[in-house]
This record gives structure tokens, sequence and C-alpha cells, in this order.
């Protein structure tokens, strides 16, 4: 991991903020720790804070910054009484503070607004309300309420049927209502239509001119550059930069090429040189894809990938990954768009023979954890025809996966639980790649594994680029550069641009196509262009529709 | 117990280990609570633990009658533990049992007359079978296409049955020389199923046994060997794993319920081939319900149903002694029943838990187990 | 007041169609509270039993009704302690949890009660309304009726308000429908869950009182006879609802008086049993409209945690 880069701005800073609103902070944390998944420093367990230092002022609105798997909600938990920090100390006005649950931090001042919000659906906004802060259930009593604090919603209507933008406003009121001194929101602009941003941004700002401290959880930069007042930046885990103030010169408030790059990282050193197109046969080849949901979770995707190339796409979780992937491995369909694979539109059994797919979820999608290794073969090879099938060859297909690929297990026999992850991953790789299916889609292959089990993984992915078209789809723009020729970023659900690997600066462009910056680092919020990327092209720099 | 509470950690124990605690519990709080039971009725919990024994195992004819119990058990027992391994409930088993009784009562009296002698029994047996396949299709379907709760539809579908079941042998197919006693016409000889031993043994056990054991291996043999099997434990386990690999949820789930629905007549039709020979009072007698018993004492392992439902029927057969020794009434046996599934869950739990009490310092309470926690809480997904 | 035959049948069919459903109502009126908690308890026949059971030993010992319905009321929950026990603090799967309970019901009730087997007892019969007791068929059907009866009538709007338009009902949704989310603004899940699983049992011995009390005197063993189920089943046909629950009661009730009817007249245009196994074939329909229609299922399915084991992040 790197140590975290000192900052150069044009405009001098310290470490501790100075905001204009306040000197002391209202909350902060020192030394915060916490590990997920076990005690000990083994294998697979994270640690998701990593001693982390960090003030909270009132009166103004500051960003949590960081990519997959940075912390920041685990950070913002454990200050809101969600979760219980390992390590560390907290303090309120200066006094040590203990949460012991939300309900304890709400009767602290302190409030979470979570991306999935935590509302009863079948009750209505007055029912909901009155949940959060003991009284009676009045409609009157939270209109009256809602319009005291300038959010418009429906109090008698169901949370059913409330739109993401009034369910948010929902929350940020049960926290009102409690006088939440300290509101901290995680990803609030995920659920919003751009147009409703603002009218997000409008809210908070009042809300910290009367003296209340804001934090808001994201990845998109090019989103909250308007609102807030200062910045932080974690990155796995630690914190990189703290407490960054607004500078009054750039129009932008901060330098967002640069913050970008705290965000992702320095460029870690390739290890090997990633292959290039090498003009095969085109294998894939999608046409305005649209994936299902309202809104849909993606759209309008094209692209085509070659025989023989590794094709990566890129975005942060949420962007509409998880359902592309799913839609490209034959899982699901998609609402709109074709799908050509070796110039054929398959059908479901179609896609299970011409293309392999390694999902992101191994332990509960791509195999079962009771089954033997031998049966996990059965998910999607066909081992043998017939109704009874043939115990040896699903057992010998096991046998020649695991020597494929160095899979440290005992034996097919083996019940997949027993596996660590990195040596799952290997199976599960091992048996998509003896499919030799044209086609490989394979889905965050190395989240949680050791840097060992990732070089692995890595040779196999490439080595199925020998003779299949590849879809890597990550979250870690360095994995991607790792092994692509081409790099495609998803936000919002739209690819905003595609990167050539061995393009000036892919690295830092990427992080700001992440962030929904344009390629070269300037924000183009309000600025509804058509047309996406072509292929081919080193970087796109429009923002497409963002509905 | 202010600031006391409560946690529960989840621990991975092997399921030898599971079964084995949650064995014991059962057997534990069954002998705690019949013992209690005995002793509020006025017996000497003693006497009525022997008179059990000795009602069950004491005799070649008790152990006979232990036989002629597990048929049916293993039966119905293997229609709810499939089912269960898809993590559907199927608790009309009460129901599709009648059914098969019924279809093959038909069957009995109304076809077998008009087929050669021989076909008589296996036209029957079939008939039981698709009789309680039929019975479970509607759940299936219900749950299949619209999730309807399988638990509900099952359930409801049971008194249907019955009442129609009454209905049947009080009207239509009432034995008018029944005198007074509501029933139908004894079936023909040749549907009869056969006794095992010979007539002097003094046993009514009957091929309804071999039968049931038979499919239990075959059930077992469906599930583990075959590829339908295989995306039914798939489907059971990890439904995201089974869309995964493309199996067809839908369509597995009402087979399975059929099968289970099958397997439920086939006990009625060897209940009622076997020992009634006519559909009258007291056909059903709960063995659907003590399937369920069954299914969760062998903790769904296909091929231990038929012990624990030898371990069932000796029971219920022991209990028929406690009657006629200490007179104490029939419902004593529903009360062990209770007692032996409220142990299994508690053992279940035990097996499954490590109970923690959080006090202001140490924690107490601490169980030792066997653990694969190295191999747990990966891949954790960080925000 | 002189009625024609026909009309005096009439109110006859009503009266009992409206006493008849009494302990099904009962019964049902607690499962839904238990089961908009969010806990499945399917040991309804159990604690009917119990009840019944207890109801009427008490009132043999004392001969006093308030004793006897406050014996019958405790006993009940204290049967569906057990099952709140298993369900809410062990995470048991509540099916077997409820159906241990209703095998534990009859056998302890079939065991304890045997001496009691055609012994007398108290008896609490029709308490006519004043001047209500007179209207021509309203009066004899609605208005002369047993205590608990007017019980059974008047639960229902008193259960809805309160579930709709109290504090307490409030907590009591939305343990059922977002346990995790109720905890969230500090709602003792367990607490809530606990008080109505108990408060479903009291209700469901209140029921049973009434069978052993009133509606057929004396004790019999499994006395019941399926009325637990059935009051499951009015859960789901009621989709949950109180007032629903009362009209489906009297709906049930109606079929009941129905099958009386038809037994005494000759003529028969529907078999007896498709009566009888009309409550049941009725639910399932019930069941299959509400899931085919999405908004059906949004709002009037089950709650969203039903029978679902909630369990503290440490």
């Amino acid at each position: 991991m790197t140590a975290p880069t000192s900052v150069s701005f044009s405009a001098p800073q310290t470490a501790c903020a100075e905001s204009a609103a306040s000197t002391a902070p209202l909350l902060s944390c020192r030394g915060l720790s916490k590990r997920f998944g076990g005690s000990s420093s083994t294998e697979g367990s994270v640690l998701a804070s990593d001693n982390i230092d960090l003030d909270i002022h009132a009166g103004s609105i500051q960003a949590l910054l960081g990519e997959n798997g940075a912390g920041k909600s685990t950070l913002m938990s454990m200050l809101s009484g969600w979760l219980m920090p390992d390590s560390g100390a907290m303090y309120l006005h200066g006094t040590p503070l203990a949460l012991g649950s939300p309900a304890l931090a709400m009767r602290a001042g302190i409030g979470m607004v979570h991306q999935r919000f935590s509302l009863v659906e079948a009750l209505t906004g007055a029912e909901n309300l009155a949940l959060a802060d003991g009284g009676s259930v009045s409609v009157r009593r939270a209109e009256a309420l809602a319009a005291q604090w300038g959010l418009v919603l429906d109090a008698r209507r169901r949370v059913a049927e409330m739109s993401m933008g009034e369910r948010q406003r929902l929350e940020i009121l049960k926290l009102l209502s409690r006088d939440a001194r300290i509101l901290i929101l995680d990803e609030p602009t995920s659920v919003l239509a751009p147009a409703e941003i603002a009218g997000l941004c409008e809210t908070l700002r009042r809300l910290a001119d009367q003296g209340r401290a804001i934090v808001l959880i994201t990845h998109k930069l090019a989103e909250i550059a308007d609102s807030a007042d200062e910045v932080s930046v974690l990155r796995r885990g630690r914190m990189i930069a703290r407490n960054i103030p607004r500078d009054p010169q750039l129009s932008t408030g901060w330098d967002m090429a640069e913050l970008s790059r705290l965000m992702v990282g320095r460029d870690l050193s390739q290890t090997a040189p990633p292959p290039r197109q090498t003009g095969g046969e085109p294998v894939l080849s999608v046409r305005g894809l649209t994936g299902q949901g309202e809104p849909p979770a993606f759209s309008a995707a094209n692209f085509d990938v070659a025989r023989g190339e590794i094709f990566a796409i890129v975005g942060v979780a949420g962007n509409g990954q998880e359902d592309l992937a799913a839609v490209l491995g034959g899982v699901v369909s998609p609402a709109q768009g074709e799908i050509t694979i070796l110039g054929g539109r398959p059908d479901r059994a179609g896609f299970r023979s011409l293309v392999a797919y390694v999902p992101e979820d191994r332990h509960g999608t791509a195999t079962v954890a009771e089954l033997s290794l031998a049966e996990n073969m059965l998910l999607s090879t066909t081992g043998s025809r017939g109704a009874i099938f043939s115990r040896g060859a699903g057992k010998r297909a096991a046998k020649a996966a695991i020597e494929a690929l160095n899979v440290a297990a005992t034996g097919p026999q083996t019940k997949a639980r027993e596996l660590s992850g990195g040596n799952l991953q290997k199976f599960i790789l091992a048996r998509e790649l003896s499919k030799a299916a044209p086609l490989f889609v394979v889905e965050q292959p190395t989240q949680g594994l050791d840097v060992f089990a990732v070089s692995e993984v890595h040779a196999a992915i490439r080595e199925a680029a020998d003779t299949a078209a590849v879809v890597l789809v990550t979250g870690d723009p360095a994995e991607a550069l790792a092994l692509a020729g081409r790099v495609a970023v998803l936000y919002r659900g739209r690819v905003i641009g595609v990167v050539q690997a061995d393009a000036p600066e892919a690295f830092e462009r990427i992080g700001r196509l992440m962030a929904g910056l344009d390629g070269a680092g300037t924000t183009n919020l309000g600025h509804p262009k058509n047309g996406q990327p072509q292929l081919g092209q080193s970087e796109s720099s429009t923002m497409g529709e963002l509905k | 117990m202010m600031g006391l509470r409560f946690v529960l950690r989840p621990r991975h124990t092997s399921a030898p280990v599971r079964a084995a605690v949650s064995l014991f519990f059962a057997l534990a709080l069954a002998g705690l609570l019949g013992s209690l039971v005995f002793a509020l009725a006025g017996a000497s919990p003693a006497a009525a633990w022997r008179a059990m024994a000795e009602g069950a195992l004491g005799s070649g004819y008790s152990l006979g009658e232990v036989l002629l119990k597990t048929a049916p058990l293993t039966l119905t027992g293997l229609a709810v533990a499939l089912c269960c391994r898809l993590n559907l409930w199927n608790v009309g088993a009460e129901g599709q049992f009648v059914c098969g009784a019924l279809a093959a009562c038909f069957v009995g009296l109304f076809v077998s007359p008009g087929l050669p002698p021989f076909w008589g029994l296996p036209a029957a047996l079939i008939a039981g079978a698709v009789g309680g396949a039929a019975w479970a299709f509607l759940p299936g379907l219900l749950k299949a296409r619209l999730g309807v709760s399988e638990i509900l539809t099952t359930l409801l579908l049971n008194y249907v049955a019955a009442l129609f079941m009454e209905h049947l042998y009080y009207g239509p197919w009432r034995d008018p020389e029944g005198m007074g006693f509501p029933g139908t016409v004894e079936l023909p000889q040749n549907v009869w199923l056969p006794m095992l031993f010979p007539a002097d043994w003094g046993t009514r056990a009957h091929w309804g046994l071999p039968l049931a054991l038979l499919l239990a291996v075959g059930l077992w043999l469906l599930l583990e060997r075959t590829r339908w099997g295989f995306r039914a434990r798939v489907l059971g386990q990890s439904p995201k794993a089974a869309a995964y690999a493309g199996f067809r949820a839908a369509r597995i789930t009402i087979t399975a319920l059929c099968l289970s629905g099958a397997l439920a007549g086939l006990a009625g039709a060897g209940e009622l081939l076997g020992v009634q020979h006519r559909i009258q009072d007291g056909l059903a007698s709960g063995f659907g319900f003590a399937g369920i018993i069954v299914a969760f004492l062998a903790r769904l392992n296909l091929l231990a149903v038929p012990f624990a439902a030898w371990f069932l029927g000796a029971i219920l057969v022991g209990a028929d002694q406690l009657q006629t020794d200490l007179r104490l009434p029939g419902a004593v046996v529903l009360a062990l029943e209770a007692a032996l599934l409220f142990g299994a869950l508690l053992g279940e739990f035990l097996a499954a838990n490590r109970v923690q009490i959080i006090g202001r310092t140490t924690k107490r309470f601490e169980q030792r187990h066997e653990s694969c926690d190295e191999n747990s809480g990966e891949d954790n997904h960080v925000a | 007041m002189l009625l024609s035959p026909g009309m005096e049948n009439l109110a006859l069919l009503a009266q009992i169609a409206v006493k008849s459903s009494t302990a099904v109502l009962l019964a049902a009126y607690g499962e839904i509270i238990t089961e908009r908690s969010g806990v499945l308890n399917l040991g309804l026949e159990g604690m009917l039993l119990i009840g019944a059971l207890a109801g009427f030993a008490t009132g043999a010992a004392t001969g006093d009704a308030a004793t006897a319905l406050g014996a019958a009321a405790l006993a009940g929950a204290a049967a569906a302690f057990i099952h709140a026990f298993f369900a809410v603090s062990l995470g048991a799967d509540q099916v077997l949890s409820g159906l241990s309970l209703s095998l534990l019901g009859a056998g302890l009730t079939g065991v304890l009660g045997r001496d009691l087997l055609g012994a007398p007892g108290l008896v609490l019969g029709a308490v006519p309304v004043p001047v209500l007791a007179h209207i021509p068929v309203l009066g004899q059907a609605v208005f002369t009726q047993p205590v608990l009866t007017y019980l059974a009538l008047l639960l229902a709007p008193l259960l809805w308000w309160v579930l709709a338009h109290t504090r307490t009902g409030l907590l009591v949704r939305a343990c059922g429908e977002n346990a995790s989310a109720a905890y969230a603004t500090g709602v003792p899940i367990g607490l809530v869950r606990y008080a109505c699983t108990c408060f479903g049992g009291a209700l469901a011995g209140l029921g049973g009182a009434f069978l052993s009390l009133s509606y057929t005197p004396g004790w019999r063993e499994g006395m019941s006879a399926g009325q637990g189920w059935i009051a499951i089943a009015m859960v789901l046909f009621a989709t949950w609802r109180p007032l629903r629950a009362l009209l489906g009661g009297l709906l049930f009730g109606a079929l009941t008086a129905a099958q009386f009817s038809f037994q005494t007249e000759s003529a028969q245009w529907l078999p007896v049993w498709v009566l009888r196994a009309a409550p049941y074939l009725l639910t399932i329909a019930v069941l299959v409209l509400v899931q085919s229609n999405a908004r059906l299922r949004r709002y009037s399915g089950p709650p969203a945690n039903l029978g679902r084991f909630f369990r503290r992040e440490s």
C-alpha cells in the first residue's frame, strides 16, 4: 500500500481544517480502526478502517471521498453507532463518546442516512416519522415539520409509493425531527436524478448555515463540487487527506484532477504489459444494450470485443456494472438491445455454451458451499449426457481443474466452503476455462484476495485471452490497466469514456471518469450531450444524457 | 440483569456433531417432559417408560406392529424431507395421504374387478401415488408461478381432503351392510398388500415396508446421483447459483412437490391396502404430521428417515401400551411428539450458536466448538 | 314478537352463524396481531384446547366467570410464550415450533383433562342486551349472545383502531414489516414480538374458553375440532386485517349455519362437505388473488418480515 501522499494545492493548507464556521470540531475521531472477518490477520480478514483521524465541523458540509473498499461507509457507520470500532476514540464537543447503537447515536445528535434507506415501506411517511421521533402519528405535524425545513414530501403517502428523492427527504426529516446536529449521508446522489441533486444541495446548505455539520460520503466528485466546504479522502481504509478546505481561487473549489488521483492512488508498477489487440475476429458485439429496472441499471451500451483481446469495464459499485456483467454472462436478459456472439444471437442455452461467466459472488452464486468440487463443476459444464450423471466424469473434470490452476484442495471431494477465497476463485476460473468458450466474462475476480492469489488469477485471465475474447468487469482501475487493452468506464449506467491502456496518463484519466469528471478533469454538469464514445478513440469527454 | 446482553455468535459445526447434539436434546427433553406428563396423569414415570418399552419391543407381535408403523412413517417422512431439501415445506402430507388412499380405494373397488387379478394391486398402488401427486400439484403450481406460500396451501388442502373422504365413506361409497359403522366395503383380497411373514408368526407387517425402504434408497439415488436431483439440491441450497446455472426453478419446484405428494399418497395406499382394507374413520390418524417429525429427527437425511420412522413408530406403539396398561389417554403420545420436536429445535440451536452473556466484564457460557473459522468471513465487500 | 316461521328460522340461523364464529374469530384476531408483528404461530389449535380446559376447570372449581376467563387467557398466553421463546429468542423454525405447540396442547389437555370428561361445569349462556335484543331478527342474531361473542364482535373495530391509529399499533406493524429499520429507531423488537405472541395466545385461550363454557359446554378431548386451523385460514382470508376477519368470520359462520340448515332439510343443492370445505377453498382463492395482482400483493400481502428471525448485529 502506498503511504499517504502530501498534497500540493495552489493555496496553502494545513493538515487540520480551518473552516469559516468554527475551529473546534463538533465530532471527531482519533485512531479509529475496524477489522472484519475474524480476529486474526489471516487471509480473509479485511482491515476496513486503519487508524483514522477525522474532524467534523459545525456549519460545514464535508465530502468524504473514496473508491470501492476505501472504508467510507465503515467509518461513518462507526461514527453513527451502526458499528462498533475495534480501537480508537471518538469525541463529541471534545468529550469522549461511546455509541452502542444507532438509537444512542441519535440521542447524541448524530444521524446517518444509508444508501439503502432504513424505512418501513408499508407505512406512510408520517408513520415512519412518528416511529423515529417517538411522537404520535400525525400527518399535520409531519407536514409542518417538512415545511419548517423546506422539504417537499407527502406525509400521507406510503413509502413504497414515494420516489427515491422523496424517501431521502423523509430520511433527512427523521433526523431533523430528533434535532440531529450531525447528519451523515451515504452516497446521497446515487439514488437521485441529476436534476434533483441541486435541490438536495440547497437543503443541505440551509442546514449547514444553521450550524449543523453535514458529511457526504461519495465517489462522485463532479456532483459535490459546488456544495462542499471541505473534503477528506480515504483510500484502502486509510485517511489520505484530511479536511481540505475549499480554495476560493478555483472555480471548482479544488483541483479535481488532483483529488481523483488521491482517490485512486498512484499507478502501481505494472507486472506485465497488457496484451495488444491482435485484431482477431470479433467475438462479442453489443448494441444499444439496456438493462432491466426503472430507471435501467445501465443503458445504451455499445462495444465490440475481439478474440485475443481483454476489454475492461470499470466503475464504482452501483453504477451498473453488476447488472451489465449479469446480462453479458447470460443470467439475466436485457430490456433492450442486442448481444451478438460469433455472429449469432444466442438463446439461453446458447449462452451457456458460448459464454464462460465468472460472477462476483464466488461463494453464493458461482459455487454452492455445501457441494463438493466435483459437483460444483456441473454448475456450468455439462459433465456428461443423460439423466444419471457420471460422478467419475465430474471427479475427473474437477481434478483437471484443480491441477490446471494449482488449486490448494485435497481433492475433488472437498466441499467448496473449505476452500479459501483465492483457491475457490482459481477453481472457478479453471472450471470456466475448461469450457473453452469463445467469450469469457469475469467480474471482480480479485476481490479480497492476497497478492499472490491475485497474480495467479491475472495469469489465468491472460491465458484465457489466448483463445477467447475476455470482458473484465472490475472496480479497480489498476487491475484493468494491468490486464486490458482498452478500458471503458461506467458512470451512472452509461459508458462515458473508453481509454486505451497505453495512452499517456491512462490511469489518471480513468480515475477522473470514474468520479464523473470528464477525461480532462473538468466537471460537465448540466451539459447533456448525446452521443457515445466511439471505439478506438482514446477518450471521450461527453457525459451523455444522465437520466 | 440490567446491563446483560445475550449475543448469539454463529459457529460452524460439522453435520454429525449437529445431528448428535440435536438428537441428544430431543431425547432429553422428551424424557423430561414425558416424565412430567406421566406424573401429571397420575402414573409413575418409571412404570410408564417401562410399559412403553415393553409395548414397543417386548414381543414379536409388538415388534411387528412397530414395523407396521414404520412403512407409512418412512414414506411421509421422505415426502417432507424431500421438500425441505428444496426449502419447501410440505405440511400437506396428511391430505396427500388421504388422496392416495382414496385413489387406491377407487381402483380397488371399481377398476380392479375388470383387470386380471395380478394387476389389481400394482394398479392400486400406482393410483395411490398418482392421487397423492395430484393433490400436491396445485400447491406446487401456485408456489412456482405466483409465489403463494406452499405452507398455507398444503395445510388448507389437508382439511379439504379429509372432508371429501368423510363424504365418500359416509355417502356414495358407504357399505350398506356396515352395521352402523360408516366405511366402505372391504377391498377384494387380490388388492391387499401381502403379509411379510407367515400368518402364524402373529404379525401384520406387510410388503409395504420393503417397498418403503426401497423407495428411501431410490429417492436417495434420485437426489444424489441424477441430474434432476443435482438441480434440486442446488436450488435448495442456493437459488442464486441455480439461476446462474440456468436451472428452471419453477419446474423443479412443481416436480418436487408432486413427487412428495406421490410418496405420501403411497403411504396412504399402503395403509389402506395393507392394514385397514377399507376406508373408514381413523384412516389418516396423523401420519402426515408425524412425517414432519420423522423428517426433522432424521435431519433431512433420506437414508436416516427409515430409522427415524422406526423410532417414532416404536414410540407410537409403546404409547398404545400405555393406554392399555396404565390407562393413560392416547393423547399422551402427542405430548411426547411435541417434546421430541421442541427438544430437537433446542438442540439445533445450541449446536449452531455460541451463546455469550456479555456482562460488564467477562463472558460466560462459552462452549467449545469445531470451527472452520479460517475459511469464513472472507471477501467482505467494504463500502 | 310473532314472526313468520321463515323469519324465525332465519333469525335462528343468523344466531347460529354469529355464535359459531366466535371461537374462530377470537383466535384469528390474536393470530393477526401475532403475525403483524412478524411471528408465525401455527399452534392455535393447541392454544384453543389449553384455553378450553383451563377455562372449564377453573369455572368448575370456582364457579366464577371472570376467574375462569382470566385463567383461560393466562393459560393461552403461557402456551404462546413457549412458541415465542423458540421463535423470537432462539430463531428456530417457526413452522415447526408452532406445529409442536399444537401437538403439545392436544397432548397436555388430553392427559390433564381426563378426569373432567363429562363433568358438569360453569355454563356461560346468552346474555341478551336490554332493548336491543327485541329487534326482529337482528335482536336474536346479534344481541342475544354469550359475553365472549360480544367481545368477538367488538374486538374487530377496536383492534383495527389500535393497529392503525395508536403508537402501539405502529410499533407492531413496524416490527412485522421491517424489523431492522424499526430497531434502528429504537423499537425493542423482541419485546414487541413476545407481547404480541402472548396476546395472541391469550385471545386464543379465550376462544377455547368459549367452546367449553358457552358453545358446547363441557370438556371433550380435542373439542376444538380443527377450528384453530380455520382461524389460520381466516387470517389469510382477511389479509391480516381485523375488520375483514370479522366479515370472514361471519361468512364462515354463515356456512356453518347453512350446514345445519342443510342437514335438517332434505333438499341439498350442494353437498354438505363442500360447504364445510368452503372456508378452506375460499381462503386459497383469496391467497391466489392477492399474489396474482401486484397492487394487492403490495398492500394485502403478508407482513414483509413474517416468520423471519431478527438477529441483532454485534
